[in-house]
């Protein structure tokens, strides 16, 4: 089996006349963990959905096990889409079922699975993620960290070979987000699945990355291992990783 | 009292999982209280493996054994670990539905509720609009004047087509009706007095309740959704004061305007067809249709209008700042308004009517 998964070449994406990923090149190996980090505002989540089929590129190229993304029609995206599973910063459970009908419903759609087993199969995927006595529950019944995790539930539903997570930490108190972090390496071992991961949590990256991909201005700033990134003399590197303010922030605080 | 030792495969799949399913299923005797899996050679548990896991141990939980496994290979130890609650867990069962009589007490127990504030709502909107202007706590002119232009301005044409074309289908059916006994002109009266009575404004008042009404809803439902109804009660601004008041207001004011844009189009409707349809003289029309006008039906049509206005902008509010369920919720409220508003305005259609008609025949 191919070691690469995903491979971006010369990305460019824009809105309007701006544009948000200029010439993005980088690739995601299997299994690994893969945390694309920046700035707000420096394309992370327009990377993810160009990644995930959301958005077509303006040009350049976005290989998926060896398949074009950007070339691709309606029904070969969508069959594309099956394979991955995406996570969403807010969860995006259908609000309206409850937590084990979320699960199921990517089941029972595109599973090809066994009606006897889809009920197992769905408390199965909710132990993974700590929720299998909540099953019942509606999303809104559930904390944020909760919701995120019967996210993942559900992402990781159709035994996906990549799994897209937008923001996994956002909005959660430390250990919850330790919790999360722990449950990711975990899935990842289990199920061997690929994770790319967008994040700006400091602490999420030193724990969970095998690699970075670090954004700035619609740029690829840096790409590699953690070890090399905390080496790296790009300063607006070791400026993310001291938490340093931008200069003319500082000024214009002091002014 | 036995135990029952099964070996776990290598790879424990669909496959494997089915079978070994299928193995505890046909071994399972009477008298065996206890089921031990021996996941010595496992050395891998796909998603349907796992499954078929909880599958066993349910089957086993309802022949009333227990249900264990022992020997795992330190390459699933993590897998287990995080398998291990759902696995000794009994089943969660799905929430049981309150009984009839909950059902019913909780429906009335809900619609006082509902009552109390929606009445708390008028009366809130009543002290904005009605008192506090007088107190020094200024109406919010410009969203009132934002308002009527998108509910009033931006609803003219759909209202003038639709009362138009309503105006023109009574015309060709009552004239079909009407022909054998030569009085056509007759229906120039019809068409005066049906619109100004009652199809002006109710026809109208449908249009704005699917337009305005749903908006309205969908608009708060959405704000509270979002939390942005909580961020201005955190900056100490009254809701109704910011939101509802300067609605309520703009759809009374233009409310009567659009029913009377509806009314000269319904009347203009009959008469496209009295005119070029049935042949008469516009003057003859004209003149037909101003002696069926009366005050009365002008005014009862009028007075409608402001209660169509009130009921619908009040309904729309009440049930957007009600909603509960994020967006399937802000669906559920806006439909349900629209449903208030339509029965509500047939319920004061009735009233009206029957005020109107012991007053004046």
């Amino acid at each position: 089996m191919e070691d690469t998964i995903i491979k971006v070449t010369d990305l460019v994406a824009q809105y309007g006349d701006f544009k948000v990923l200029d010439g993005v090149s980088f690739t995601v190996k299997r299994g690994e963990i893969f945390m694309i980090v920046g700035g707000s505002g420096c394309g992370k989540s327009t990377l993810l959905k160009h990644l995930s089929g959301l958005m077509r590129p303006v040009s350049g190229e976005i290989l998926f096990e060896g398949n074009n993304i950007a070339a691709m029609d309606e029904d070969e995206l969508a069959e594309m889409q099956h394979g991955i599973g995406i996570a969403f910063q807010s969860s995006g459970l259908f609000n309206s079922m409850t937590i084990s009908e979320n699960v199921a419903m990517p089941m029972r759609e595109f599973g090809g699975i066994s009606k006897t087993l889809i009920d197992d199969l769905v408390r199965f995927k909710l132990s993974l993620v700590g929720l299998a006595s909540s099953q019942y529950l509606m999303p809104g019944e559930l904390s944020g960290g909760m919701r995120k995790r019967a996210g993942i539930a559900r992402a990781i539903a159709l035994d996906p070979t990549l799994i897209y997570f937008d923001e996994p930490s956002a909005g959660l108190d430390p250990i919850m987000a330790a919790g999360l972090d722990d449950m990711i390496l975990k899935l990842r071992d289990m199920l061997k699945t690929t994770f790319v991961i967008v994040t700006h949590e400091l602490d999420s990256i030193r724990l969970v990355a095998d690699r970075i991909l670090m954004l700035d201005k619609g740029k690829v700033l840096f790409c590699g291992t953690l070890d090399e990134a905390m080496a790296s003399p790009i300063e607006r590197l070791r400026q993310f990783f001291d938490r340093r303010p931008d200069e003319y922030i500082t000024q214009s605080n002091m002014e | 009292m036995s135990e029952t030792r099964l070996n776990t495969p290598e790879q424990l799949n669909s496959e494997t999982g089915e079978h070994l399913y299928n193995e505890v299923h046909r071994g399972w005797r009477k008298g065996v209280t206890a089921l031990v899996l021996d996941l010595e050679q496992t050395r891998d548990i796909d998603s349907p493996g796992g499954a078929w896991l909880l599958k066993i141990a349910g089957y086993v939980r309802s022949k009333g054994g227990k249900f264990n496994w022992e020997g795992q290979r330190e390459e699933i130890r993590d897998f287990m670990d995080m398998f291990a609650p759902a696995l000794r867990m009994k089943p969660v069962l799905p929430p049981k539905g309150p009984g009839l009589l909950d059902r019913v007490t909780n429906g009335c127990i809900d619609f006082w509720g509902e009552s109390c504030e929606f009445a708390t709502l008028c009366l809130d909107t009543i002290y904005w609009i009605g008192i506090a202007p007088f107190e020094g706590k200024g109406l919010r002119l410009n969203a009132i004047m934002d308002e009527a232009y998108e509910m009033g301005v931006r609803a003219i044409r759909i209202v003038f087509l639709m009362n138009f074309l309503l105006g023109l289908i009574i015309a060709m059916l009552s004239a079909k009706q009407v022909e054998a006994f030569g009085m056509q002109i007759y229906v120039a009266d019809l068409i005066m007095i049906g619109f100004a009575r009652e199809l002006a404004a109710v026809m109208t008042a449908v249009v704005v309740s699917a337009r305005t009404g749903a908006a309205i809803a969908a608009e708060l439902a959405t704000m509270k959704v979002q939390e942005e109804i909580d961020a201005l009660r955190g900056m100490g601004i009254n809701i109704v004061q910011y939101l509802v008041s300067p609605k309520v207001l703009a759809l009374v004011i233009v409310l009567p305007c659009l029913s009377t844009i509806g009314l000269v189009s319904g009347i203009a409707g009959g008469a496209v067809w009295g005119v070029i349809v049935l042949g008469f003289r516009p003057a003859i029309w004209y003149q037909q249709t101003l002696g069926a006008a009366f005050m009365g039906d002008l005014i009862q049509g009028f007075l409608k209008t402001l209660f169509f206005a009130l009921a619908i902008a009040l309904i729309g509010c009440h049930n957007g700042l009600r909603v509960s369920g994020g967006s399937r919720g802000v669906g559920l409220v806006t439909t349900r308004a629209v449903v208030m508003d339509i029965f509500t305005m047939i319920c004061i259609d009735i009233l009206f009517a029957i005020f109107f008609y012991y007053l004046f025949g």
